[in-house]
C-alpha cells in the first residue's frame, strides 16, 4: 500500500517537473533547451511511478477480494510523532535561533531530545549546557562562523 | 621525484599527523557506535575539512572513512548489531564466535583483513590510476557523457532491492542537480525566487540529510536503545591469528581483489562488496556448510572486502571525478573545494598533492593497526557510549554544519528537507546511493551532453563517432539491455531442461 501511494506521489511529481519545465525558455541557436534535462526527469518519474504502483495493483486486487489478508496496521502513531521531532527542532533553531542565539537552542534541542529517551535530568541539563558551548565555540569562534549570538551576547 | 618529496612535506608535518590521528580516533567512534555510518561520519566532517588545508582535509576523510569501516566490527561481534552496514555481511558468524569467547580472535582477524584489503586497494589505486588517467586524457564530452551515464546506471543496477526504487531515488538526485541557473541559457531552474538557489544545491547539506538526520529520524522513531552488553571476552586478540592466515590467505587475495574491483563500480560501496565477496567466499569453499555458524573463512572473505572497497571506490574519482560510492561522492566535492579538481589532470599536478593522497592511504590503513587493536581492548568504551546521549549531539553538529557551508539558513531548510524525504524513502526500503550519484553526477552528464550537442551541431549519432564512445555507449545499452538478455537466458535454459528428457 505505501509503495503504491508513493508511486502516485511519484507520478505527481513528474506531472508538476514536465509542467514547469515546460515554461523553460528555447533557444533558436539550440536543438536542446534548458527544459530537456527536466522533462527527461520528469518523465522518468512518471514511469518510474507507474511501475511502483502498477507492481503493487495485484497485492491491492487480493486484498480487497479478500483472498489475502490485510496487512495489519504498522502504524505507530507514538514513533512516527517521536521520529518527528528532529525535525520540529530544527524549525524551532531557524526561527528562534536569530532571538535566543545558537548556544541556547543548541542546548534547548538537546536537553529536549535527551528527556524524551529518558536520560536523567542532571545528565541531560549537564551535557546539553556542556556541549551546546562546546559546539558554539569550536565553530563560531575557531571556525569563525557567525552563528547568531541572540540575547546571550555576553560571551563578547 | 620532486612531487612525491612535496607530497612526504605536505604529510609528514605536525598538523597532519595529528588529524590524521584524532580521525582515527574520531573513525572507531563512529564505527563502533551502531547506527552511525562511515558515510555519516565523513558528511559531518565536511564543514570542518572546509577550513583546513587540501593535504589534511583528504587525509581525516580518508581515515575516518577507513577505521569506521573496521570499527563497525566491533559492535556486529559483540551485539549482532553492524556498526556501519559493511559489516553486516557476516554479523552472524562473528557474533557466534563471539558466543564461543572468540571475539577477540574474531576482531583481530578482522583488523587484519582490513588493514590487508586497505593496503591492496591502495597499491591498485596507486599503480592503476596513472595509467588509466593517460587514457583518459584523451577522453572529451563524448566520453565524459557516457562515463557519467554508465556510472547512474550501474547505481540503478548493482543496488541491493528493487530496481525501480533505485531509479527513482536516481532521478530525485538528478532533479536536485538541476536546480539552480542553467550552464547554456542561464535560465534560473527550479530556484522558487530563492537568490541562494542560483548557484544550485548545494550537496554538503544534501549529505548531512540524507545520511546523518535521515539516521537520527529513524533512530527516534525506534526503541530500541540496544545497550546491553551481554559478556566481555578476554581472549588473545593475534594468537590465533598466524594459523587462520595460514588457511586463509587466498580468501583474503580474492576478498581484497573483489572488494576494489566492487569498489570502483559507482553506486556499489564496501557494504554491496562485503556481501558479494562473502557469496563468492562461500560459493567456493570447501566447508560452505559452516559459513553463517561461526566460521572465521567468510570474516577474511568480506572483511578484506569492504577495506579495499573503500580504497577502490577512490579510483575512479580521482581518475573520471566519476565516485565508486557515497564517501567519494563527498570526496569530490571536497577535493572541488580545496582546487583539486578531480580528473586525469589531477596526476599532472607538480604540487605533490596526488603523493600526497597516497601516502595518506597507506598511513591511515597503517594506523589502524595500532588503534584498532586499542579499540578491540577498550571495546565496552565504544558500545556502551548510549545512543540517547550521542544523537541530540549530532542533530546540533548537523544544524551548525549545514549553515556554516555558506553561513546561509536555506541550507539549512535543504538539509531539513532533504532529511525528511529521505527518512521517508528509508523506510520504504528506497536506496540512497544512487540519489548522491545522480546529484553528483547529474551537471557532469547535463554538460557534457550539452557541448557534445554544441560540437556536434545537434547530431545524436556523434556520440557513436568516436571509438572510445563508441565502446562506452555500447556498454551502457548492454547494461541496459541485460535484464532481457537475463530473462531471456534463463527462458531458453528453462526451455532446453524441458526438451531435453523427450530427445532422450
Amino acid at each position: 500500500m505505501r509503495d503504491l501511494l508513493l508511486g502516485l506521489a511519484f507520478m505527481l511529481l513528474g506531472a508538476v517537473v514536465l509542467t514547469v519545465a515546460s515554461q523553460y525558455p528555447t533557444m533558436a541557436s539550440l536543438q536542446y533547451g534548458p527544459s530537456l534535462f527536466p522533462s527527461l526527469i520528469g518523465g522518468g518519474f512518471l514511469i518510474g511511478g507507474l511501475v511502483l504502483s502498477a507492481t503493487q495493483l495485484p497485492t491491492l486486487k487480493r486484498q480487497l477480494s479478500g483472498t489475502e489478508a490485510k496487512v495489519e496496521n504498522i502504524f505507530d502513531l507514538r514513533s512516527v510523532l517521536v521520529s518527528l521531532l528532529p525535525i520540529a527542532l530544527i524549525i524551532f533553531y531557524i526561527f528562534a535561533s536569530e532571538f535566543l542565539g545558537a548556544a541556547l537552542c543548541l542546548a534547548i534541542i538537546m536537553f529536549v531530545l535527551m528527556l524524551v529517551r529518558k536520560t536523567s535530568l542532571p545528565l541531560a541539563l549537564l551535557v546539553s549546557f556542556v556541549a551546546s558551548l562546546t559546539i558554539y565555540f569550536l565553530f563560531s569562534r575557531y571556525l569563525l562562523i557567525p552563528l547568531p549570538e541572540g540575547l546571550l551576547n555576553f560571551w563578547g | 621525484m620532486e612531487a612525491f618529496l612535496l607530497g612526504l612535506q605536505l604529510v609528514f608535518n605536525v598538523e597532519t599527523m595529528l588529524v590524521i590521528f584524532a580521525a582515527a580516533i574520531f573513525g572507531v567512534f563512529v564505527g563502533a557506535v551502531p547506527g552511525l555510518t562511515a558515510t555519516m561520519a565523513v558528511a559531518l566532517l565536511v564543514p570542518i575539512t572546509f577550513y583546513m588545508d587540501p593535504t589534511p582535509a583528504i587525509a581525516a576523510i580518508v581515515t575516518t572513512s577507513a577505521m569506521a569501516i573496521f570499527a563497525g566490527d566491533i559492535p556486529a561481534t559483540y551485539l549482532n548489531i553492524p556498526g556501519t552496514p559493511s559489516s553486516a555481511a557476516y554479523v552472524n558468524d562473528s557474533h557466534l564466535l563471539a558466543h564461543k569467547g572468540r571475539a577477540r580472535e574474531t576482531l583481530g582477524m578482522n583488523l587484519i583483513c582490513s588493514v590487508f584489503g586497505g593496503l591492496f586497494g591502495t597499491l591498485i589505486l596507486v599503480f592503476v590510476s596513472p595509467s588509466l588517467a593517460e587514457v583518459a586524457l584523451q577522453f572529451s564530452s563524448f566520453e565524459y557523457f557516457w562515463l557519467a551515464l554508465l556510472g547512474l546506471s550501474c547505481s540503478i543496477f548493482i543496488s541491493i532491492g528493487s530496481r525501480v526504487k533505485a531509479f527513482l531515488s536516481l532521478m530525485i538526485g538528478l532533479l536536485l542537480s538541476t536546480v539552480g541557473l542553467d550552464m547554456m541559457s542561464g535560465a534560473p531552474r527550479f530556484t522558487f525566487g530563492i537568490p541562494d538557489l542560483m548557484g544550485g544545491v548545494n550537496f554538503i547539506p544534501v549529505m548531512i540529510g540524507m545520511f546523518a538526520l535521515n539516521e537520527l529520524m529513524l533512530f527516534y522513531g525506534s526503541r530500541n536503545e540496544g545497550r546491553e552488553l551481554p559478556y566481555l571476552s578476554k581472549d588473545s586478540v593475534f594468537k590465533q591469528a598466524p594459523k587462520h592466515i595460514k588457511a586463509y590467505w587466498p580468501n583474503m587475495i580474492r576478498g581484497s581483489s573483489i572488494g576494489t574491483l566492487i569498489g570502483a563500480l559507482p553506486g556499489a560501496g564496501a557494504d554491496i562488496a562485503a556481501w558479494i565477496s562473502y557469496a563468492v567466499g562461500k560459493g567456493r569453499s570447501k566447508q560452505k556448510q559452516n559459513y553463517g555458524t561461526g566460521h572465521v573463512e567468510g570474516i577474511v572473505d568480506a572483511s578484506s572486502a569492504n577495506n579495499s572497497g573503500i580504497s577502490g571506490a577512490w579510483v575512479p574519482a580521482l581518475v573520471f571525478g566519476i565516485p565508486g560510492d557515497s564517501i567519494t561522492a563527498i570526496v569530490i566535492g571536497v577535493l572541488y573545494m580545496k582546487g583539486m579538481n578531480p580528473g586525469p589532470t589531477i596526476f599532472m599536478d607538480g604540487t605533490g598533492l596526488i603523493y600526497a593522497l597516497f601516502i595518506v592511504f597507506f598511513l591511515a590503513n597503517l594506523i589502524m593497526l595500532p588503534i584498532g587493536y586499542a579499540a578491540i581492548k577498550s571495546a565496552k568504551v565504544f558500545i556502551l557510549t548510549p545512543r540517547k546521549i550521542l544523537m541530540p549531539i549530532i542533530l546540533c553538529f548537523c544544524i551548525v554544519g549545514a549553515f556554516s557551508i555558506n553561513n546561509s539558513i536555506t541550507d539549512v531548510w535543504i538539509m531539513l528537507l532533504i532529511g525528511f524525504i529521505a527518512s521517508i524513502l528509508a523506510r520504504c526500503d528506497f536506496p540512497m546511493a544512487p540519489a548522491i550519484l545522480g546529484l553528483v553526477l547529474g551537471t557532469t552528464l547535463e554538460n557534457s551532453f550539452m557541448s557534445s550537442m554544441l560540437k556536434s551541431n545537434g547530431d545524436l549519432l556523434s556520440f557513436f563517432s568516436r571509438p572510445i564512445s563508441a565502446g562506452l555507449g555500447a556498454l551502457v545499452i548492454l547494461l541496459w539491455l541485460s535484464p532481457l538478455i537475463t530473462m531471456a537466458y534463463k527462458k531458453f535454459k528453462h526451455n532446453s531442461q524441458h526438451k531435453a528428457p523427450r530427445i532422450s
